[in-house]
């Protein structure tokens, strides 16, 4: 019984892949996405409307304040490796110039993290 | 076993298989102890510490965007991080972290020229080395083979990349996505971060009936024959219904140049203006292909061994799927050994 069962499914394994493989299938999936993403946005567009009217901060608000904290994250992760690059020359230099490390030289070592 | 053992077991078969699946969100993944070593966005670039390290290049680990990286350290007793740390390697892990709508800008070159730069950059800080290993899964090793493309000689040793879509022209994927029909610009219009359960979903249709029903059979089945798969499954099921959005941007770039041009193997391929050109790859390279990936098929890899330029090119094609590869039950004893034994032999100081 169950070796005819499992000789059935993988039967229906092999037609359904060969279903989905069809490139009218591919159209079919295309269009349920597209459908489903017009939905999406007009569920989420119509909510926000009513949070905004509601004055209340809607999904849009909190991304546009994400956006900007990510602006403002970009240029301090900018800012930190032009830090760090100069202590890393820094400390290259003085171990040229055969000077002692100093806090500065060993804070250029600690990872990002630790510090 | 006889027909009435069968139904007199059925009842506590029954419950203990609906008390596996409701469970599964409450499993334990990713149990290994790790540290932060450095955050942007919502990018974390994790270190798991060897207490015994031997080896003096450490590996940085990549995964896909679709998904999340604890694949790499599924389950205690079978975690790839804790057999490489095990194996004296210093293992640091870039987790991309769980992408918004106002990610929706983060494009292909912002995660390759940005994120993953950054954190080669910050492993070798932390590592204290001059160069590292890059071992990509996925995408991720797509990213891994663009950014080894954009900087062949410094910071990269060695690249690894296990199963990664390099010419996906003749996927399954390239029949869904890559024709006229499919609108990517309009997706990524109306859902600024593409939702993951989307992916995951048409991910599944690729074996609808092995995915959506000889799953749970087979889990059902062992069940009632007496065994205990629920660690096993549970670790497996959660992390597959795990599946962080795709920001829109990088869902548009990855569909459009990848399926519908495939650009990447062409050589048209451009970030920030300049071009991907997979002949300046010059590290030492594995590149390895499961023959049962419906997801990057073979096929689909095999051509970048003819077109990179390294001295050193190690090919294995292995006989498993997408994720099998890594995470399935043989993987420990058949993979993780070999790949050990290839990094060891190219991590020396």
């Amino acid at each position: 019984m169950r070796a005819l069962y499992e000789q059935f499914e993988s039967q229906a394994a092999d037609a359904f892949e060969e279903l989905v493989s069809r490139p009218s299938f591919g159209v079919l999936l295309a269009r349920s996405a597209e459908n489903v993403a017009a939905l999406s946005r007009i569920g989420s567009d119509v909510a926000d409307l009513m949070l905004r009217n509601l004055r209340v901060a809607g999904r849009a608000d909190v991304t546009r304040l994400a956006r900007q904290l990510h602006r403002t994250e970009d240029k301090l992760e900018r800012l930190l490796q032009e830090v760090e690059g100069l202590r890393d020359e820094l400390a290259r230099e003085r171990s040229v110039n055969g000077s002692q490390p100093s806090e500065a030289d060993a804070a250029a070592k600690l990872t990002r993290g630790a510090s | 076993m006889s027909t009435i053992e069968t139904l007199a077991r059925l009842p506590r078969a029954t419950l203990e298989f609906a008390n596996v699946i409701l469970t599964t969100p409450d499993a334990q993944i990713g149990p290994s102890p790790r540290e932060v070593v450095w955050t942007h966005r919502n990018t974390t670039l994790y270190r798991y510490r060897s207490s015994d390290r031997k080896h003096a290049v450490p590996v940085l680990l990549v995964f896909a965007l679709i998904n999340r990286p604890e694949i790499f350290d599924l389950r205690q007793d079978n975690s790839f991080v804790q057999f490489l740390v095990a194996e004296g390697f210093d293992v640091f892990l870039v987790d991309w972290g769980v992408p918004d709508d106002e990610d929706s800008e983060m494009g292909l070159a912002e995660y390759v020229c940005d994120e993953l730069h950054w954190a080669v950059r910050e492993t070798l800080r932390a590592a204290g080395e001059e160069e590292l290993t890059l071992l990509g899964w996925c995408i991720g090793g797509t990213l891994c083979a663009m950014y080894c493309a954009l900087h062949p000689v410094g910071e990269v040793r060695n690249a690894v990349l296990l199963t990664t879509p390099i010419d996906p022209s003749e996927s399954l994927y390239a029949r869904w996505v890559g024709h006229d029909d499919f609108d990517v610009d309009l997706i990524a219009e109306r859902w600024p971060a593409v939702p993951g359960v989307g992916i995951d979903f048409a991910n599944k249709l690729m074996k609808p009936v092995s995915n959506y029903l000889t799953t749970y059979r087979r889990l059902f089945q062992s069940i009632l024959d007496g065994a205990d798969p629920r660690v096993s499954y549970q670790a497996m099921a959660k992390w597959v219904a795990d599946n962080p959005p795709f920001p829109a941007r990088a869902y548009r770039e990855w569909i459009t140049w990848m399926y519908k041009e495939n650009r990447l193997v062409a050589g048209r391929l451009c970030l920030r203006d300049e071009r991907i050109d997979l002949s300046r790859i010059e590290q030492n390279l594995l590149v390895v292909t499961a023959r049962a990936d419906h997801i990057a098929p073979p096929g689909g890899t095999v051509g970048l061994l003819d077109l990179v330029s390294s001295a050193d090119v190690t090919y294995w094609d292995r006989p498993s799927g997408h994720i099998g590869l890594m995470a399935g039950s043989q993987a420990k004893h058949e993979i993780w050994p070999d790949l050990a034994e290839w990094l060891r032999e190219r991590s020396g100081p």
